[in-house]
């Protein structure tokens, strides 16, 4: 098992150093140049050539990357001296449109969006589950019915047009609630729960909708197994038999595309964020491609990678656990 | 200067609101209004907190030396960032009053008009309640030629007007800023600005009649050494104003508190009124002006910086509810489309361009009538004092539909007279050089169509938006698009610098025209003018010159409206800078 892990942990890192060259070619060879946005309307042609020579944008990819990777274990110094800027170890680059290390700003962007992304993911797997359950349960009574509307419709909306109405309805229109402002968890809980309510149904609502499909038909179809009938035939009581084994065999493959869609919300809820006006990693990520700043475009890229990748080897090495089959593999 | 999302840049700027304002068809029309009772002070109260809504993701800068954001050089140097001199606060034509801020006064000019002398006022304080020192200006004006820093943002007056010989860095200068200047090289800056107890003296290399509005920018705003972080200075820069920077996160907030350490005695421009300005950054557009229309909660204590969505603009002029909380008005700039005399050279081509231009079509497709009035002058309205509309083209229609027929005359004309010329426009075609954006791929297919209608040819070279000014300062096409908002209230920051010798944005190459050795004497007698009357006459007779020789083709004097949350009081327009005084706000209720 032991060798397992450390084999999986070995291949999620050369993927991780596969992603962060790919990530850093492609974001180069888009047409922006970041020689010409560090320098503002009075700029001469000459002088975005010589801040190319000063910021390393001229030397060769290969040099730039191992620069860029450097970084990462040793922190980097932007500038000249007497006005350089010094990003601590893991500099993930500097943005001279926000005037930050990336690292910072992704650092305080990550509690924003691991925010969100908790919440919502507490709330969909809660309704999505739940509902599928009373839908497999209750299949072909108004119970079911309703569930699948939901799932439908759920599927069916864009998340700007929900986050809209619910603006709409809840701030606007009724004052319900005020309208969300994000507020640090250790600043303020309650205020941090009130800024995250509308964004977390919203995720949730758009989530849920397919969780809903997947469990139903999961549990349905772990209901005509034969340990199922099994159970029945020998008079297991109905609710232990859902919860103990029904739910449990349905579940794993669901809990595995969750894990999955909770690292892939970490990587930023672009939507959501920028409906609610949320600063997380998904806002950054939009204003970077909005301004061409390939410094934050490259990082934001890659710890979304970094989530995925992470996410993956922790549900490859589950997997290990519970099937033996797998580990043989 | 920068345009970012619906906020028109304005770099400061002006004069009376003047001009006639066209009708929008149905319903709400555009024309001037200036916010009713929103711009008064009736029943403001001490205290409270004022918010700023806006869709953009952060302020351009509060970096003193690189702002040049008409809006946020008002409201920075309403609140946090104070000069030597500044502008009247108040509405109308009075708010381009210059006033002494830091300083005594107005300065004192030697008689050549190269050398000038400031006198600091008595009290000014820094927000950790040091004094505000000559050396703290001089320091804070060195910045602007430290390019490796402050990037070409911000005004580039001190490195073109302060006497310091010209050299091999990126400014063009012997100086390359405070960071990286050997002590030989900081003795050049030295010797252009220099301290004298109270007294800052500025050195020029040429005569500026007008260098106490120079002083106004806030590029020449002190900065203290020991509080200089570079790059990083504008996230916290230094108060000497009534507010100071308490947070600043792009994409979140800028939170402004009261400084305690601001003396109002040593203050004669600035009377806070709220506690706290909030900016929220990055809201939806929509959802603001839902916000704004609703006026529930927060809101009624909200400005939105950045305008109102065009397709709410028919709600809210048409509501007369609404009329003490909206405003309607010119925002100083002006958009034209530069011509290359140098490639264009025949005066009977660039008329028949401007003859044959659909300027309607063009309108309607930024959003009609509200967005701004088709110019009759380089010179915005708002600088009322060199503003005077000019004779335009012989058959231009007033209606900015083409008028095809004299079009085709003066191309038929060309022909005889300048034939190659004209064979350029017709078979090879005009280079029309312009920013790579959603806005001007609809724009070029307008100029495409109605040029196409007397035969000349445009050949579209969009230009990736952020090295756009970078690429034409290089090369310049045929035609290229551009907008301007002058930098103080004298057009001296409008005629010189876009069409003179040597102007930071003239990429006209009509030093080539024959007209131009006259103009360009005229320039040098307007800008050594120190009667403020005959110099508004020589900018006047400048901007016929340019409106004649067609150098330019004026686009339009653009307006911006707004809606502010009930509560808000002096919400007026501050002319120089085309948005309100910012630190003059109150709050009723």
């Amino acid at each position: 098992m032991v060798f397992f892990v450390l084999r999986r942990s070995f291949f999620a890192i050369v993927l991780l150093l596969i992603v962060s060259a790919f990530t850093f070619v492609i974001f180069s060879a888009l047409p922006a140049d970041p020689a010409a946005l560090t320098c503002g309307k009075n700029c001469r042609p000459e002088v975005i050539e010589s801040n190319r020579e000063r910021l390393g944008y001229d030397r060769p990819l290969v040099e730039q990357y191992g620069a860029y990777m450097k970084g990462i274990f040793a922190g980097r110094t932007y500038g000249e001296e007497g006005s350089s800027i010094h990003c601590s170890a893991p500099s993930l680059g500097y943005s001279y449109d926000r005037h930050e290390c990336v690292t910072t700003l992704i650092a305080s962007t990550l509690p924003v969006t691991a925010s969100i992304a908790l919440g919502a993911f507490v709330l969909w797997m809660a309704i999505g589950v739940g509902l599928g359950t009373l839908a497999a349960l209750k299949r072909g009574r108004w119970q079911d019915r309703v569930a699948t509307a939901f799932s439908v419709i759920g599927v069916s909306l864009p998340t700007f047009f929900l986050g809209l109405i619910f603006i709409m309805v809840f701030v606007i229109w009724t004052g319900i609630l005020p309208f969300p402002r994000y507020t640090g968890l250790t600043e303020n809980p309650v205020d941090w729960f009130m800024s995250l309510l509308l964004p977390w149904f919203v995720l949730a609502i758009i989530s849920a909708a397919t969780y809903v499909r997947m469990t139903r038909n999961g549990i349905l179809e772990v209901m005509n197994e034969e340990f199922v009938r099994l159970g029945i035939a020998k008079g297991l009581p109905r609710r232990r038999l859902i919860v103990t084994y029904v739910l449990r065999a349905a579940l794993v493959p669901i809990v595995t595309i969750a894990g999955l869609d909770f690292a892939f919300l970490l990587g930023g809820a672009l939507v959501t964020e920028s409906i609610f006006n949320l600063p997380g990693l998904g806002k950054l990520t939009l204003a970077a491609v909005i301004n061409s700043d390939l410094p934050i475009l490259v990082a934001t890229t890659m710890v979304s990678a970094v989530f995925i990748v992470v996410a993956n080897t922790v549900v490859d090495i589950l997997y290990g656990f519970l099937d033996p089959r797998v580990r043989v593999k | 200067m920068k345009m970012r999302s619906k906020v028109l840049a304005v770099v400061a700027l002006v004069g009376l609101v003047a001009g006639a304002c066209g009708g929008s068809g149905d319903g709400a029309q555009s024309g001037e209004e200036s916010g009713g009772l929103s711009a008064t002070m009736d029943g403001v109260k001490e205290g409270g907190t004022l918010y700023v809504l806006t869709n953009q993701e952060g302020a351009s800068t509060l970096d003193p030396q690189r702002v040049y954001t008409g809006a946020e050089l008002g409201a920075w140097g309403s609140t946090f960032t104070r000069t030597l001199t500044s502008y009247k606060p108040v509405a109308g034509k009075d708010g381009t009053s210059l006033v002494a801020d830091m300083a005594t006064d107005l300065g004192t000019a030697s008689e050549d008009l190269k050398t000038w002398t400031f006198t600091l006022r008595d009290g000014l304080t820094w927000e950790d309640g040091s004094e505000v020192t000559c050396a703290d200006i001089a320091y804070g004006v060195s910045r602007t030629f430290g390019s490796e820093v402050t990037a070409f943002e911000g005004p580039q007056y001190a490195v073109s007007y302060l006497d310091i010989p010209a050299g091999d860095y990126d400014t063009g200068s012997a100086y390359p800023g405070p960071w990286l200047a050997t002590a030989e090289e900081q003795a050049l800056f030295d010797e252009a600005v220099s301290c004298d107890g109270q007294n800052i003296t500025f050195k020029l290399q040429v005569p500026v009649s007008d260098f106490a509005y120079t002083v106004s920018l806030l590029s020449f705003a002190p900065v203290p050494e020991a509080q200089d972080t570079a790059d990083q200075y504008g996230l916290k820069p230094f108060s000497n104003g009534p507010f100071k920077v308490e947070s600043y996160e792009e994409g979140k907030e800028l939170v402004l508190v009261r400084n305690e350490n601001w003396n109002a005695d040593s203050d004669d421009v600035r009377e806070p009124k709220v506690d706290k300005i909030v900016w929220q950054f990055g809201l939806d557009e929509t959802v603001i002006d839902e916000r704004m229309l609703a006026d529930s909660g927060d809101d009624k204590n909200a400005i939105v910086y950045g305008g109102i969505l065009p397709e709410n603009l028919q709600t809210v002029f048409g509501d007369e509810s609404l009329k003490d909380r909206r405003t309607d008005g010119f925002d100083g700039f002006v958009t034209y489309t530069m011509l290359n005399i140098k490639t264009v050279s025949c005066l009977e081509v660039r008329q028949a361009l401007w003859l044959a231009l659909d300027r309607e079509a063009l309108r309607t497709a930024s959003g009609g009538p509200f967005t701004g009035e088709f110019a009759t002058s380089f010179v915005a309205p708002l600088l009322a004092a060199d503003y005077e509309p000019a004779s335009l083209v012989e058959g231009l229609n007033a209606d900015g539909t083409p008028n095809v027929e004299a079009a085709q005359a003066k191309m038929d004309e060309a022909k005889e007279k300048c034939p190659e010329v004209y064979a350029k426009a017709t078979e090879d075609g005009l280079r029309f050089d312009h920013p790579d954006t959603d806005t001007w791929r609809k724009n070029i297919a307008i100029w495409i169509d109605s040029l196409g209608a007397v035969g000349v040819k445009i050949n579209d070279n969009p230009i990736e938006a952020s090295k756009y000014y970078a690429t034409i300062n290089g090369d310049q096409g045929d035609l290229m698009r551009a907008g301007w908002a002058a930098d103080w209230a004298n057009a001296s920051t409008v005629i010189p610098e876009l069409f003179g010798q040597g102007g930071g944005f003239n990429y006209h190459n009509n030093e080539e025209d024959p007209a131009f050795a006259d103009f360009q004497s005229k320039v040098d007698e307007a800008k050594a003018e120190t009667d403020r009357d005959a110099q508004s006459k020589l900018w006047k007779e400048l901007n016929q010159v340019v409106i004649d020789q067609v150098w330019s083709i004026p686009g339009s004097a653009t307006k911006s409206q707004n809606l502010v949350g009930s509560n808000v009081r002096g919400a007026y327009q501050w002319l120089p800078f085309g948005w309100y005084n910012l630190g003059a706000i109150g709050l009723a209720g």
